[in-house]
């Protein structure tokens, strides 16, 4: 009898441990699962926010349009050379053709100092055109007001290309190190830039030097070039198809 | 005894252990773990009424483990909750299984300290 008790007992107990082992991959697994979801609540919640906020744009968007009539308006009457001055200053500021200073970040590159080892391309490791279009739309996408790459000025018609050993901005010719200035919120830019296998994870792997310094005040400059419209020409209000 | 020391010694191991199961599986483990507890729990009421049988305690264990997780299979491929059907088996053996053993334990701790015979009547 004692025998047999000891035995049962012994099986149980391996059971047990394969009882033992279950639980507590599942309670982890639960746990997983719990921290993995959103909360149904909280998923309404934000879907309500989204409707909402889609209905007030779209009340936003009848206002411009309203605001840009009466604007229109306003131009023809007596108070226009005002309101075609202030509609010029905003569009210079959008065209970039205005120097501006603000809060911003400053970006740094420069090429790796590491030599490539046999079999490694030495290309890897220098800035490339691609960086520093990568870092341009980051900051653009994180709300930067104004950006220069070495001192010219971002604008609608700005390339940044590989011209050979440099980089060709507003055609003109850029070597490293390369600056590139941005204004907005210092955190958001700065933060954009430093996230998690982002922009800067990436050239580091490379080796890349990369600087981001968040600034009280930095200055862009205003774009230098020329702006000349060979083929494109305004479509006049009310003329489209 | 025995049985409390695996219990405790498969935690430990699991918690030294970073196991952790896919969570698309996590159907098949709840169920695995309700038929690992229905066996313990029967393999110490066999003991206990005197009548264990490792074949029988092993094969059950393996067996049920098998079916439960074919049934969740089963009803996965179906979109049916036929796991709940194994849960509520096994979670009705368990307890008929604990109150069993509770009852023979009750009565089992006066017995052995008498000696003698008592009338048992549950």
């Amino acid at each position: 009898m004692r025998k047999k008790a000891r035995e049962f007992e012994l099986y149980v107990a391996g059971v047990c441990v394969v009882l033992g082992v279950l639980l507590v991959a599942q309670f982890r697994t639960q746990e997983y699962i719990g921290r993995a979801q959103i909360p149904s609540r909280r998923l309404e919640d934000l879907s309500d926010m989204l409707r909402r906020s889609d209905a007030e744009r779209e009340l936003l968007e009848k206002e411009v349009d309203a605001l840009r009539k009466q604007l229109a308006a306003v131009g023809e009457g007596e108070r226009a050379a005002e309101a075609v001055r202030l509609e010029l200053e905003k569009a210079r500021m959008g065209a970039g053709l205005v120097a501006v200073e603000g809060p911003g970040v400053t970006v740094v590159l420069d090429d790796s100092k590491r030599q490539a080892e046999p079999g490694e391309s030495p290309e890897v490791f220098l800035v490339h055109d691609e960086d520093i279009l990568k870092i341009v739309n980051e900051l653009f996408a994180a709300g930067a007001e104004a950006i220069s790459i070495n001192g010219q000025r971002v604008i609608a018609t700005t390339e940044v290309r590989c011209a050979g050993p440099v980089i060709s901005v507003n055609n003109v010719r850029i070597g490293p190190p390369y600056e590139i200035t941005a204004i907005g919120d210092p955190t958001t830019l700065d933060n954009a830039l430093r996230m998690r296998d982002g922009i800067l994870d990436t050239l580091r792997t490379w080796g890349i030097e990369a600087k981001v310094q968040k600034v009280t005040t930095v200055r862009v400059p205003a774009y230098k070039g020329s702006l000349y419209f060979q083929y494109a020409k305004p479509v006049l209000e009310g003329a489209q198809k | 005894m025995l049985p409390i020391l695996g219990l405790l010694i498969g935690i430990v191991i699991a918690l030294f252990t970073p196991v952790r199961f896919p969570t698309v599986y996590s159907d098949y483990m709840a169920v695995g773990i309700l038929a690992a507890l229905d066996s313990v729990c029967g393999g110490i009421r066999a003991g206990l009424e005197d009548r264990f049988d490792r074949v029988v305690f092993v094969s059950g264990f393996i067996v049920n483990m098998a079916l439960a997780a074919s049934l969740t299979l089963v009803g996965d491929k179906l979109g049916v909750d036929l796991f709940l059907g194994a849960t509520v088996a096994f979670s009705i053996r368990i307890f008929t299984n604990v109150g069993i053993i509770r009852r023979h334990l009750l009565h089992a701790r006066p017995r052995r300290t008498s000696g003698g015979s008592r009338d048992v009547t549950a």
